[in-house]
């Protein structure tokens, strides 16, 4: 046997880490960390400047060509400002916290795609991973409010729990309608079946809304701002957090945004889909922008519920109608 | 949602949904308030004191600085007092412009609870509309007084500035404007399903409660009692203008937000009617500096409710004592009544749904339970006092 | 929902705000703003003085050899100086932007030569 180890065995180290800096570029770059960092900075710039103008204002304005680079200006400033950490509260918790709620929209955005129909990490059941993910989101919203024995988090935390009742099995039902459409669990997947077929928003609108509100929640935008609401009790669940911990709250925050577009953007309008000569990756971003306006728009043209009459609007109505779209898919329609 | 235990929420001084500084202490189980502790005096500032070291004409100026808001009727409260200390009658084109600039800041004072009730129930692009448009009545401030806010047009014997024919057709444009926004804003109030949701049943004061507690105002009023100072006890011109007094009976925040849309509406016809009938002549005339010995009590329509000042003179250029009970005082015992059994969500726009004016409100007196005594500190006692600490 | 139509709207509007250091509006023409002295027309009676019910004037000496402070940070711009003033000495000018980080900047001399 005439095999000269060390040659194959240089050769496969040379494949490796040719292969290893591909893919360490693709997590901390592009399309990964840095990138997703980029993106979640400029959709909550969308938002905010699509916001005021709704609301007849400018929004940002003088930081950056038409104010781009205030998120950016927010973020380093936080970072910069004193960080608190309340006497009386659960130091780890509330250090690991703000951690945990960026961590955790970043690792699930891994597997939506966005350069191409496949994402970075695919496998079958990858959407069930992200509605996990989400679960997880608001058991950290809980963890961090709690940790920080203040009134107002502790309020501020048992609301995001309670809110998280009502919308998580909605939201879990109507989006297993694309699962079932496409016949896989598995988002890349659901994005492929829509580039050979029709856009899903076509064939299950009812299933969009639902979804939409559901994110609505989610994300604790008005009308569901519920655990936040400023005018009620200060900042709810952030309260306490201030400086760094609160800056990566925030980059947090506008990550889940991100999650959220990008999950309408892959689930019913076809994700990162190539038109005749448009690179997906456009695609992908023109439908995400318009997935945040969209939430910025329904932000704008609605007063808080409070969280009774918010729980059993959700179980009444958006229950019913989940289900509704689910039977209706097996019956076969939009499927 | 009750789980047993009874967590004490503080509500201010500091807080969001309080734009002055006031202290409310709610005890609240789950989220249902089972008690309240109002704490009133964070934002005392000596105005009585003050009333009675400056002179008369200077006293207006300060009455005026009671409160940002409805400055206009501290002052038109304050004038009222102090000519009929000295028995002055006013000249009858005063009497219109002092009418009408209660009623711009009738307009102005409830657009901008508008604007915060919709803010408290996260409704902020409402609030942005509504303040948007409330810029037209201070631009019509600015263009007849020369401020927005401190308009300081009342003075003892009339009024310091007149209302031009030049100003008159630029009055009527920006009536016209709001005219027809605020019926849009009230349409929206009336068919939103959120802001339904959030005002209707929501701090229910009765009409026997909202007697019994002496709640005045809009207040009052969106309880279904009709009771309003310009039509009880016609000042200024009020006796010579048709207006209707609005009420609701449906005790609750949605019943006050449509109290103040169409009191809007009914002070636009107000205006519209006085600057049609408003009569030529002087605005106002020479009144002595000294006061002559006496007493009076003097009533006013404010936007937020009945307002009362009360002046004793000496026959000096000051003032002995000068009172002045705001209408948001009045108004605490029904705030407390209206919260007590609702939810904490509830707590802002029900706070706000009284229109508080905390600055108006916080005075100083001293009363010891014990005892059963109550007196004011002279500036000496003052003195004294914080000399030896 | 039925505020969709007017926020759909604003979005082919100009913004309402103003950007206020770079833009202005121009005020009334019978604006209120810091009160100017004519020293020439002054006659030093100190009615100004004595009226203003913040204490923001201050006369030095008396009769016409008199010489006035005024301190834009006590001031309030009631008017009332301007009103009372027999000689119509005393304007209010159209200036607003008064704030100063220095107190001593935001006092404004009048002497008899100016």
């Amino acid at each position: 046997m005439g095999l000269d180890y060390a040659a194959v065995k240089k050769e496969v180290r040379k494949r490796m880490t040719s292969e290893t800096i591909v893919s360490l570029i693709r997590i901390l770059v592009f399309p990964g960390a840095m990138f997703l960092f980029a993106l979640a900075f400029f959709y909550e710039w969308v938002d905010r400047k699509f916001f005021a103008r709704l609301q007849n204002r400018y929004g940002p304005l003088h930081t950056g060509p038409h104010g781009i680079l205030q998120p950016l200006a927010d973020f380093l400033k936080l970072l910069s400002k004193e960080d608190i950490t309340p006497h009386a509260s659960d130091r780890l918790v509330f250090a690991l916290a703000p951690v945990f709620y960026l961590a955790l929209p970043l690792t699930t955005l891994f597997v939506i795609p966005v350069l191409d129909p496949t994402s970075f990490i695919a496998f079958e059941g990858d959407l069930v991973f992200v509605l996990f993910a989400f679960t997880l989101i608001i058991i950290t919203v809980f963890l961090a409010g709690w940790s920080s024995i203040n009134r107002f988090g502790t309020i501020g935390s048992m609301r995001a729990v309670l809110q998280m009742l009502g919308y998580e099995i909605p939201m879990g039902l109507v989006a297993f309608g694309p699962a079932i459409a496409a016949n896989s669990l598995s988002i890349s997947r659901i994005v492929g079946w829509q580039s050979l077929n029709f856009w899903l928003i076509l064939l299950q609108p009812l299933g969009f809304a639902i979804f939409t509100v559901c994110l609505l929640a989610e994300l604790q935008f008005v009308p569901f701002d519920i655990p936040e609401a400023e005018t009620e009790i200060v900042a709810g669940w952030r309260t306490e957090f201030s400086g760094r911990k609160l800056a990566l709250l925030r980059l947090g925050k506008d990550l889940e945004l991100v999650l959220a577009s990008a999950l309408i953007a892959s689930l019913y309008l076809g994700g990162p889909q190539q038109f005749w000569l448009i690179p997906p990756i456009v695609a992908f971003l023109v439908k995400t922008t318009f997935a945040v306006m969209l939430l910025s728009l329904l932000r704008a043209v609605f007063a808080r519920f409070r969280i009774d009459q918010m729980l059993s609007g959700l179980w009444k109505y958006l229950l019913p109608l989940a289900t509704l779209q689910i039977i209706l898919i097996q019956a076969g329609l939009g499927g | 949602m009750s789980h047993g235990s009874i967590i004490k929420v503080p509500f201010g001084p500091q807080h969001p949904a309080l734009k002055e500084p006031e202290n409310f202490l709610f005890e609240v189980d789950g989220e249902i308030v089972v008690d309240v502790k109002p704490r009133l005096g964070y934002n005392h500032r000596g105005i009585e004191k003050a009333f009675e070291l400056r002179t008369y004409i200077q006293n207006i100026y300060l009455a005026e600085r009671i409160c940002g808001i409805c400055s206009d009727a501290h002052t038109t409260c304050y004038t009222q007092a102090i000519e009929e200390l000295l028995n002055v009658e006013l000249p009858p084109r005063a009497r219109y412009i002092r009418v009408i600039i209660a009623e711009l800041e009738r307009i102005h004072s409830h657009a901008l609870w508008v604007g915060i009730a919709a803010h408290e129930i996260g409704f902020d692009t409402l609030f942005m509309y509504v303040w948007r448009d409330r810029e037209t009545v201070l631009d019509l401030f600015e263009m007849i007084s020369g401020n927005r806010i401190h308009y300081a047009m009342n003075t003892i014997g009339g009024v310091r500035r007149d209302i031009h024919a030049a100003m008159v057709p630029k009055i009527i444009k920006g009536l016209d404007f709001l005219e027809e926004r605020l019926k849009y804003y009230l349409r929206i109030v009336q068919t939103e399903q959120t802001i339904l949701k959030r005002t209707v049943g929501v701090g229910i004061l009765k009409p026997k409660d909202a007697v019994n507690l002496c709640a005045v105002g809009p207040t009052l009023r969106a309880s279904g009692i009709k009771n309003d100072v310009r039509s009880d006890d016609p000042y200024a011109a009020y006796d010579e203008i048709p207006f209707n007094v609005i009420t609701h009976s449906g005790c609750d925040i949605l019943s006050r937000t449509l109290v103040r849309c169409e009191e809007m509406l009914e002070s636009i016809k107000i205006i519209r009617y006085a600057l049609d009938s408003m009569p030529e002549g002087i605005i106002r005339v020479q009144v002595p500096k000294k006061v002559p010995q006496g007493e009076v009590v003097s009533r006013v329509e404010a936007p937020r409710g009945e307002l009362i000042h009360y002046a004793k003179s000496n026959g000096t250029t000051k003032p002995e004592r000068y009172k002045v009970r705001s209408p948001t005082l009045a108004n605490i015992p029904a705030l407390c009544k209206m919260l007590l059994g609702g939810y904490v969500a509830d707590i802002p726009i029900v706070l706000a749904g009284i229109d508080p004016c905390f600055a108006c409100m916080d005075r100083m007196a001293f009363v010891d339970i014990k005892q059963n005594k109550k007196w004011v500190w002279t500036m000496q006692q003052l003195r004294r006092k914080y000399a030896k600490e | 929902m039925a505020l969709i139509k007017e926020a759909l709207k604003q979005l082919f509007q100009k913004p309402a705000t103003l950007k206020y250091p770079y833009e202005k509006l121009t005020v009334p023409k019978d604006f209120r703003g810091r009160p100017i002295w004519d020293m020439k027309k002054c006659i030093g009676c100190g009615l100004c003085s004595n009226v203003c019910p913040s204490g923001a004037i201050e006369m030095i000496g008396k009769g016409l050899e008199a010489e006035i402070n005024h301190y834009v940070d006590r001031c309030m711009f009631c008017g009332q100086c301007a009103e009372i003033c027999p000689e119509n000495a005393i304007r209010m000018s159209e200036e607003y932007e008064l704030a100063d980080f220095d107190r001593s900047k935001m006092l404004h001399e009048y002497k008899k030569d100016s």
